[in-house]
């Protein structure tokens, strides 16, 4: 371990994987993190804080940041309050809105990197194409597309359930001889002004993109499939003594961090489970609509007609002013196909552009990883999740030791944090990670009956949720399996993951 | 029960998909409208566009209404493909010089108070009642409607729209006596009350004081473009008998009402229904365009432009 160890700490700041020393020479690391998002920098932190130095975090780009590096489209924001939207321990003064966007975000998590020290430890454009378990050594081998093969006695995947962007299905969408463009690669060269813009899609990228094309753009069409419900999001921008005062005070923002907290976590009685507080947000989110907009046809246009929490509930104050706009117009004739110059609706009618915008979302891993997974006995993890992702408390999968995931199964909230939750799985793996180091085990390997009696907890409570009260989301696979929130209160999943239960798992020592 | 399997009907749908752009409006045969035909002809085009338009804006409340993602998606494309049928008769008329670019044809007072009450409550209607009126008005289009339209006109681009518009009206009407006699399938005494008790509402009391004096109007209107009664009654046959070729379809009550009452709208001798319901067309042809109501924003949707 430590020869491994001060190899790293002589490696530059910018280090790439070319620079690697063979594994055969290095010796296997403690840990290897898959990606430089938020969760990889941030169980990177918690290794460091708990003294464990001698791990690398394998990032497929140039850069750090994840999600927020990759989604740096036009109006691009968090949707939880950035105070809340931020690592407990890495907390902000100086965040300059309540909603805080793109860039900002990626400024803290680069600020976490240098605050911490991770540069050293991060190898940039080392993709990796699979991983494999040899119980025997008790270790995971990581190949990288570069040639470079990382060892280590655990894992932990932080790849991100939103890492791959996805062009939506729609016959003829190579056919455009215009430009497109995606979301989650924006083109920022591009110039939008005096061109005809279609957005397709109504989620929660697109309606913080439209309010930003519609300035800039000739004329934007939005092509809707589904509206979604809207909240108002009450953004502003943050006042100076405010954040001198988190500047010299932290435990005054902390404070409002646990008051942000516990009013999100309120939300979850409206949110993930249908109650008299569903209707009265539905009921907020009409009341929303008919103030900013006239039009009944409209209106009703951008009624749903599903349960408020089945789908993402949006959080926008301006996107229904810019649908408004002289020149934007709503569509919501089904899309036929996709023409070399526009895009077909149903109504016979030809829509043509100068440039098609997608903000139709990710690829989400719901039923395998984003590359092969081997474990105990050369099982595959995809061949293990065909019928729907499962692991145990969402970190660990049975069959697959020492290997821990972020925003695994069954993690996601519908009404809270992204990063409160994350912040569980991470103190949850340091716990597995030190237990394998301190015990010297070989394998920690969640018991297989534990694993699927949770599992069926899990989605019992699931079918009582919104999310799986009929509409179609990401949050399901196309046979409506839902293998990705967690039917629950925010602290209900940090209680269960405060520590490790010895009998859960089979510990086995080197 | 009809064999029509839905799910199936969707693939179908969507795989048949045409565009204005498919049509060269530009073709030989315009100059065979001749001026004879041509005001009648632009009052009934008319009519039929805003029939397209209406029936458009019955199937987006069926959509909202649908009792599953399927239907609700059958609902959703039908309701594009009747816009896509007022758009391609709009073209059509302008192809025949009967509209000035950009402009639609003006809606009569009772269009206006159907277009009216159809926004303000036809996602509200029950879904059973438009369900079979929806299907008796296609009927009507089809079976009466175009084919006279057909008879009329030499023009082949009129022939080529018609053929696509009747495949896609082929298509609504198959769904739609599957729903009938889905809605009648199966149902106990007690689940045909039930069935029907929704329908006791105001609102749809205000829509029979609409719909019926446009009917009325529309019926008086073809007939006197020389569609004979015939056609009519023939049309309304058709409904007759393919709604009620099945048990479950004969259960419907909804099919009952409808094919009762479009009989009844056919046969000018049944005066007890039709003397009052003259006096409301009369009466509204008396309202003052002042006092009716803005046409709401989809109307604007209607283009004849290939092109946007």
């Amino acid at each position: 371990m430590k020869g491994a160890q001060q190899k790293l700490s002589g490696d530059p700041v910018n280090a790439t994987s070319t620079t690697v020393v063979p594994m055969a020479k290095q010796g296997p690391l403690s840990v290897v993190i898959v990606g430089a998002g938020f969760a990889g920098i941030g169980m990177a932190i918690k290794l460091k804080q708990a003294g464990i130095n001698d791990f690398v975090i394998l990032e497929r780009d140039q850069r750090v940041g994840g999600t927020w590096r990759d989604n740096q489209y036009p109006g691009a924001a968090c949707d939880i309050p950035s105070n809340l939207y931020s690592y407990s321990f890495a907390q902000n003064p100086q965040w300059s809105r309540a909603f805080s966007g793109a860039p900002e975000i990626l400024d803290y998590i680069d600020g976490m990197v240098e605050q911490f020290g991770l540069m050293a430890s991060i190898r940039f454009n080392s993709n990796v194409q699979g991983m494999h378990f040899d119980e025997d050594a008790g270790l995971w081998t990581l190949p990288c597309r570069d040639g470079a093969r990382w060892q280590a006695r655990s894992v932990v995947m932080a790849s991100g359930p939103l890492a791959n962007c996805s062009l939506p299905d729609i016959r003829g969408i190579g056919d455009f001889t215009g430009k497109v463009i995606h979301s989650a690669r924006w083109d920022h060269d591009y110039d939008f002004s005096g061109k005809k813009v279609a957005v397709i899609g109504t989620g929660a990228s697109a309606v913080q993109i439209i309010p930003e094309l519609v300035k800039q753009a000739r004329h934007v069409s939005v092509f809707q499939r589904t509206p979604g419900w809207v909240l108002p999001r009450p953004d502003y921008r943050t006042p100076a003594w405010q954040r001198r005062l988190f500047e010299r005070f932290p435990a005054a923002q902390s404070a409002v961090r646990e008051a942000l907290f516990y009013g999100h976590e309120s939300m979850a009685l409206g949110l993930i489970w249908d109650s008299p507080l569903t209707r009265a947000l539905e009921r907020f989110a009409r009341w929303h609509l008919r103030r900013q907009v006239n039009d009944r046809w409209m209106r009703r246009q951008l009624t749903p007609d599903y349960r408020l929490g089945c789908k993402r509930v949006l959080m926008s104050s301006d996107y229904y002013p810019a649908l408004q706009q002289p020149n934007c117009k709503l569509v919501t004739w089904p899309i036929d196909r996709i023409s070399e110059q526009g895009i077909c609706t149903a109504e016979g009618v030809e829509h043509r552009f100068d440039c098609i915008v997608c903000a139709t979302g990710f690829e989400v891993s719901h039923q395998g990883s984003p590359y092969p997974v081997t474990g105990v006995g050369g099982r595959a993890l995809a061949d293990d999740w065909a019928g729907g992702a499962q692991a145990y408390k969402s970190v660990n999968i049975s069959g697959y030791p020492n290997l821990f995931l972020t925003f695994g199964p069954n993690s996601g909230p519908g009404h809270n944090s992204a990063l409160v939750y994350m912040e569980s799985q991470l103190d949850y793996a340091l716990q597995g990670i030190d237990r394998i180091l301190r015990d010297n085990l070989r394998m920690l390997d969640v018991k297989p009956d534990v694993q699927k009696r949770y599992n069926a907890g899990i989605q019992k409570r699931l079918a009582r949720t919104n999310w799986n009260s009929g509409c179609k989301s990401w949050y399901l696979t196309p046979e409506g399996f839902n293998a990705t929130m967690y039917p629950g209160f925010a602290t209900q999943y940090a209680n269960q993951l405060k520590g490790i239960e010895e009998k859960d798992y089979v510990m086995v020592p080197a | 029960m009809a064999n029509i399997d839905l799910d199936k009907m969707l693939e179908k749908v969507r795989g048949s998909q045409w565009q204005l752009s498919e049509i060269d409006w530009d073709a030989p045969g315009a100059e065979m409208i001749t001026d004879e035909q041509r005001p009648k002809l632009t009052r009934f085009m008319s009519d039929l566009v805003w029939i397209e338009h209406v029936g458009a804006r019955g199937f987006a409340a069926m959509a909202k209404n649908a009792p599953d993602e399927t239907l609700r998606q059958l609902y959703t494309y039908f309701h594009a493909e009747e816009q896509r049928h007022a758009n391609a008769e709009l073209a059509l008329m302008r192809r025949w010089g009967m509209l000035e670019e950009g402009d639609i044809p003006t809606p009569n007072t009772n269009i206006r108070l159907s277009i009216e009450w159809l926004d303000r409550y036809a996602d509200d209607l029950p879904y059973h009642v438009l369900g079979s009126v929806i299907p008796a008005l296609e009927v009507a289009l089809d079976g009466a409607l175009c084919k006279f339209l057909l008879d009329e006109v030499s023009d082949p681009v009129c022939h080529q729209v018609f053929a696509k518009i009747n495949d896609d009206e082929s298509r609504h009407l198959g769904v739609g006596f599957t729903v009938m006699e889905m809605q009648g399938h199966d149902k106990t005494l007690l689940q045909l009350v039930q069935m029907i008790t929704p329908a006791v509402d105001p609102r749809v009391a205000l829509g029979l004081v609409v719909y019926w004096p446009l009917l009325n109007k529309m019926r008086d209107n073809v007939v006197a473009m020389g569609l004979s009664e015939e056609r009519l009654y023939g049309a309304m046959k058709k409904f007759e008998k393919i709604g009620g070729r099945t048990a479950a379809g004969r259960r419907n009550p909804f099919f009952q009402v409808i094919s009762r009452h479009m009989k009844t709208v056919m046969d000018r001798e049944q005066w007890l229904y039709h003397v009052p319901v003259d006096l409301l067309v009369k009466l509204t042809d008396r309202i003052p365009e002042r006092l009716l109501p803005a046409v709401p924003s989809w109307v604007k949707e209607l283009t004849a432009e290939p092109y946007a």
